[in-house]
């Protein structure tokens, strides 16, 4: 079985990721801080369905020195790696006058240097055996403007510039380097969203309802499918067309 | 130059250097020049992304990497000071 990791796979997003592409056949191996319950529901599911595999391996990617020996420690568990899914992320928002610096350095470091440290350890293992993707989930607001998420914007606009240079970098190696850019999605993160902020989405969007965690899901399933073996650099955006 | 075989039966770094140099150059096309310890390794027929999967498959092989333990280590330019940095890396 392929391996692939995927960050933040303990809840949200990163659980819908990690369950469809355990599904497709994947030994997906979720990183969080935290295991929960609906992690441990997803992966019983997965075990029923018996094709893929879903594991959990707990570790702080805040903590950029600690990185090298957590990709050692995966690969000694569960072999060579195929995939990487760049998705833990915070959303920190706030006016940037009155943002707090520790939470900003913070907001900086987990969504821009570890996602960026990680793929240099992963890929290192990738390029040894000729072959692999990297998914890094951006968001629409890395290129369209959204009130009181500039920090947070930035670090979403820095993986696809990050995934664009990358993907020329390790193209002639075979590995696949693309961007998956949700729009608002209802999880934890987005939870301070409030009815009005869902209703705006909602009605400014073309399809007039949001994108779901398994739409984000099928985008990257398919970027790890045979069908995208020549889709590299690019960023697909699901957001049930807000930003059309 | 010839590879020097270390007296036990383990592979020594120079050979597992000069095995992987063939392996990736093989796998990836490229041409290589007689691989003398004068040689700079820019004009070894490796080019810099191979060069960059060498040192990947050294962590690999060796569980070395010394350019990851010494932020202000200079990369060598021939060949003969590469294997050399190794070989103090695994002393
Ligand atoms: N939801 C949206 O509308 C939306 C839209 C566009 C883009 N995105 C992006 O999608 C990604 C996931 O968002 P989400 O809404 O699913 O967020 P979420 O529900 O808040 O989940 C975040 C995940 O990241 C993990 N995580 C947080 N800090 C971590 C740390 N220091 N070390 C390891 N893991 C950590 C969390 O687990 P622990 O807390 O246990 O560590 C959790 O699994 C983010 O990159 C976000 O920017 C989301």
């Amino acid at each position: 079985m392929r391996n692939i990791i995927v960050t933040g796979g303990s809840r949200g997003l990163g659980l819908g990721i990690a369950e469809r592409l355990a599904t497709d056949g994947f030994q997906v191996i979720a990183i969080a801080r935290s295991q929960t319950e609906v992690f441990d529901a997803a992966a019983q599911r997965v075990k029923a369905a018996g094709r893929g595999a879903l594991q959990f391996h707990a570790a702080d990617l805040a903590d950029i020195e600690a990185i090298p020996a957590l990709v050692k420690a995966i690969r000694k568990e569960f072999g060579a790696l195929y995939g990487l899914v760049n998705n833990a992320g915070l959303g920190t928002g706030g006016l940037l006058s009155g943002m707090n610096d520790a939470a900003m350095a913070q907001l900086l470091r987990l969504n821009i240097h570890s996602p960026i440290a990680l793929t240099k350890y992963v890929t290192r293992t990738m390029m040894t055996q000729k072959g692999g993707r990297i998914v890094n989930i951006s968001s629409i607001v890395a290129s369209n403007g959204f009130n009181a998420l500039s920090v947070y914007s930035a670090t979403k606009a820095a993986l696809v510039g990050f995934t664009k240079s990358l993907a020329r970098e390790l193209g002639p190696l075979e590995i696949t380097v693309n961007a998956v850019a949700p729009g608002f999605v209802d999880t934890e993160l987005t939870s301070g969203l409030g009815e009005a902020g869902y209703d705006k989405i909602v009605r400014r969007s073309a399809l007039r309802r949001m994108a779901e965690v398994e739409d984000v899901g099928s985008a990257v399933a398919f970027l790890f499918s045979d069908g995208a073996r020549n889709i590299t650099g690019t960023v697909v955006t699901v957001d049930a067309g807000n930003t059309a | 130059m010839t590879s020097r075989m270390a007296d036990n039966t383990e592979p020594s770094v120079r050979s597992t250097i000069l095995d992987e140099i063939h392996r990736i150059a093989a796998l990836h096309n490229k041409q290589l020049a007689p691989l003398t310890d004068a040689l700079p390794l820019m004009e070894s027929g490796l080019d810099s992304l191979c060069v960059a999967v060498l040192v990947a498959s050294l962590d690999d092989a060796l569980e070395l990497d010394p350019f990851a333990e010494d932020e202000n280590l200079a990369f060598p330019v021939t060949l003969g000071d590469f294997i050399q940095l190794y070989e103090n890396a695994a002393a």
